[in-house]
């Protein structure tokens, strides 16, 4: 309880609900008040909102108290609560690209310092590199005086235009937040050259896949045929190109391989094409756009998964594969190849001949009978991540944060100056100023004890549960599944 | 958990995220970044060899020169129109000929093109192009010559940058940069005196910009020597053409090709110390198999 440091003088709720968490959690658990910040959250679907999500909630599990602050979606705006009391702000911030907000640095100060305020966060954890929204709040929360927390999910490259500018910001970004979260080794290895990091303050902690979503179900199979599946977005990225050679390639070689793609995109034309010109309209199917609850149900109908990425941080479709049991079988680049045990993947160049190699070597292991049964895959992979043991490991994050001094407004100037280059330091020390000034504008105008509290709805035993849903967890989950 | 660390506190630390290991989350091994490599794809250039490439930089430079200065010629009334329509055919028969005897008629094969096809095409061009000079003449009458100077130089200067020099770059369109380069032809040739100057003009331009690259491009590749001396013979020229104008200008005008053919690519190997390009597993990995042969 200690580090609700600002709450824990004026606290409106009953106390009853922190001695219950103290009773139903071992004592030695700090709780903290976490901010989540992303551009990127339901019902936008992807990697990063999912993991925002699932987070969330084991760290409500834990005790903590979280909200999930976003920009407003169509006609999503305002706050909704999803299961546990899970309060997510939709701010009515205008979208510029991708999904990403726009920044200014300053215009959504206003807005996120009230919703600190009143939240009474102490911790403001943000999520993408991609996203302006996260960066924005991590620049006010250290204005702020909050701690900050930031999770790296992508990797990038250094050679062109765009990634030095973007790396740069990045340097802006990271080089006073007090811990940086990545996915894998080496994104963290990325995100320390990116930024100019002290590796010491980047932490890895891998993404997890729930394991009870993704069973095997080998009677979904056709075991006269070998299936190969791709579940991914058909976009360049993710090597659709290198499919489309894989695909001809091998349905030649042998009459009984299927092909099941999962997933839309611009290069789903490039597939349509092949299929045409080979004729395999039995062989291959594309199965467009998948929502995530159908993944598995496409998943168990195959006996190898295939990913053909051309740069990935962690990849969570391969875990959810061979979760699903599935012979995995994937391009050695980024991330991928600390993700898996070798026997339960095979690791290819990324080529048209290098994978037709390897899917050869499984269709092979599969004729022969060698490979281990679904179940026993299954039973392997759900130990190796979990949301339980993300949720432990990035609360020691919290932890250590929360004992962390946060830069006072000198040292960060300074910090700027010598960090980011002499014209870019300069300029963002000068944002800095600015944006403090506008902080004490801020709280003239309202000051910071005429804000209200708000409700403390998260915890299991939060105001939310308590009250209004008895026991009736679950509920909000399946309206966002639905959504 | 004290027993698992002491139990493997001989164990080495692997890149791996599927096992607990027995170290921190923030842990930060010697095989840290032990993948990084520098600078792989970095070229070794050689001085002459840059300057032999900074070649088709000059040339285009000089073409334009040239351009400006015979249109300068052709407005001061110095040079008729008949003799520079007369002295263009001429030079353009000459490098014709000499199109096809470099590589001894093997482009002409691989293209399947006839001398017909090539004379047609000549005549339709030069009908068209007489036939319309009093239009071209009158087209831009309307408009102050201000305007069309600015706009000439405006798209000179995009011809220069557009031009296809041989890189492999987004913003090389050789389209773009001919188109350019008419246009800003058309726009002088409107300022001279009669219609027959800005059909000589119109046709000069074509030369210059449309022909003449291409004999150069082939003379680059099948015999360097001659295409060093031809360089230098037309950068000297263009000098001369420029020195009758402005000696000023002729001097600024030497000064900018000698930077360009000989500080340039000084400052380019200069440059090469300073690469510090980084590269390691993270990189997007690019295809290399030519996919294309899929869907023939």
């Amino acid at each position: 309880m200690a580090c609700r440091r600002i709450g824990s003088n004026r606290r409106t709720l009953s106390p009853a609900s922190s001695i219950n968490c103290v009773n139903s959690l071992a004592s030695s658990i700090r709780t903290h008040s976490i901010c989540m910040v992303s551009d990127f959250f339901y019902p936008n679907m992807g990697g990063v909102e999912s993991h925002i999500y699932q987070l969330s909630q084991c760290l409500i599990e834990r005790g903590h108290k979280v909200i999930i602050v976003t920009h407003a979606y169509g006609n999503r705006k305002g706050i909704r609560y999803l299961t546990n009391g899970l309060k997510v702000y939709y701010l009515p911030l205008k979208v510029m690209y991708n999904q990403s907000t726009a920044t200014t640095l300053f215009h959504s100060l206003p807005l996120l310092r009230y919703i600190f305020v009143r939240e009474r966060v102490t911790i403001v954890h943000s999520h993408s590199s991609f996203s302006s929204m996260a960066h924005d709040a991590l620049f006010h929360a250290k204005t702020m005086g909050l701690q900050t927390v930031f999770t790296d999910h992508s990797l990038f490259g250094f050679a062109d235009v765009s990634s030095v500018l973007t790396n740069k910001l990045l340097t802006v970004s990271l080089c006073d937040t007090n811990h940086i979260i990545c996915v894998s080794y080496t994104s963290k290895e990325n995100t320390v050259l990116r930024a100019a990091l002290n590796p010491e303050i980047v932490s890895v902690i891998p993404n997890a896949v729930d394991p009870t979503d993704f069973t095997p179900d080998p009677s979904r199979r056709d075991d006269n045929t070998v299936t190969v599946v791709v579940v991914s977005r058909l976009v360049y990225r993710k090597g659709i190109d290198l499919l489309s050679g894989i695909i001809p390639e091998l349905c030649q070689k042998y009459p009984a391989l299927h092909f099941l793609v999962g997933g839309e995109g611009p290069k789903r034309i490039v597939l349509e094409e092949v299929r045409e010109r080979y004729q395999l309209h039995d062989r291959v199917r594309l199965l467009g756009a998948l929502e995530h609850q159908h993944v598995r149900n496409v998943l168990v109908q195959g006996h190898i998964f295939l990913n053909t990425s051309l740069t990935e941080a962690f990849c969570m479709a391969i875990v959810e594969a061979a979760s699903c049991g599935l012979q995995v079988v994937s391009t050695r680049v980024g991330g991928i190849p600390e993700v898996l045990p070798e026997n339960l993947i095979i690791l290819c160049e990324p080529s048209v001949k290098s994978l037709c190699d390897g899917l050869e070597k499984a269709v092979a292991q599969i004729r022969a009978g060698t490979l281990p049964t679904p179940e026993t895959i299954h039973n392997k992979v759900k130990t190796f991540y979990t949301w339980r043991n993300v949720a432990e490991r990035t609360a020691k994050v919290y932890d250590r944060v929360a004992d962390e001094a946060v830069l006072p407004m000198d040292k960060r100037l300074d910090r700027l100056v010598s960090h980011c280059g002499t014209v870019t330091g300069y300029i963002f020390a000068l944002f800095a100023v600015l944006s403090f000034l506008f902080l004490v504008f801020l709280r003239w105008m309202s000051p910071d004890s005429s804000i209200d509290v708000a409700v403390d709805a998260t915890g299991p035993n939060g105001a939310w549960t308590q009250q209004y849903f008895p026991g009736k967890k679950g509920h909000e989950r399946e309206k966002i599944s639905n959504c | 958990v004290c027993a698992q660390v002491e139990a493997s506190s001989g164990r080495r630390w692997q890149k791996v995220l599927y096992e607990r290991q027995p170290f921190p989350d923030n842990y930060v091994d010697h095989r840290f970044l032990e993948e990084l490599r520098k600078n792989i794809y970095a070229r070794k250039y050689q001085y002459w060899a840059v300057v032999f490439e900074s070649g088709v930089v000059i040339q285009q430079l000089c073409s334009v020169c040239v351009f400006v200065v015979i249109w300068w010629y052709m407005d001061e009334g110095l040079l008729t129109p008949q003799w520079l329509f007369g002295a263009g055919l001429a030079s353009s028969l000459i490098g014709y000929i000499l199109f096809d005897l470099i590589d001894l008629g093997a482009g002409r094969k691989e293209s399947g093109r006839t001398r017909w096809a090539d004379l047609k095409s000549t005549l339709v061009f030069i009908a068209f192009t007489y036939g319309f000079s009093p239009v071209l003449k009158t087209l831009t009458e309307s408009v102050s010559t201000d305007t069309i100077y600015a706009m000439s130089a405006l798209m000179l200067l995009g011809h220069l940058i557009f031009f296809d020099y041989g890189a492999n770059a987004a913003i090389v369109s050789s389209t773009l940069s001919l188109n350019m380069a008419i246009f800003a032809s058309v726009c002088l040739a409107s300022r001279l005196p009669r219609s027959l100057h800005t059909f000589a003009m119109v046709t000069f331009a074509i030369q210059s910009f449309a022909l003449w690259p291409m004999l150069q491009k082939k003379l680059k590749a099948q015999t360097p020597c001659c295409y060093v001396g031809v360089t230098l013979l037309f950068a000297l020229s263009a000098l001369v053409g420029l020195l009758t104008i402005s000696g000023v200008a002729a001097i600024l005008f030497a000064l900018l090709l000698l930077s360009i053919s000989c500080l340039c690519p000084y400052c380019l190997i200069w440059l090469q110390l300073f690469k510090d390009n980084i590269h390691g597993p993270w990189d997007e990995a690019e295809i290399k198999d030519d996919l294309s042969r899929f869907l023939m």
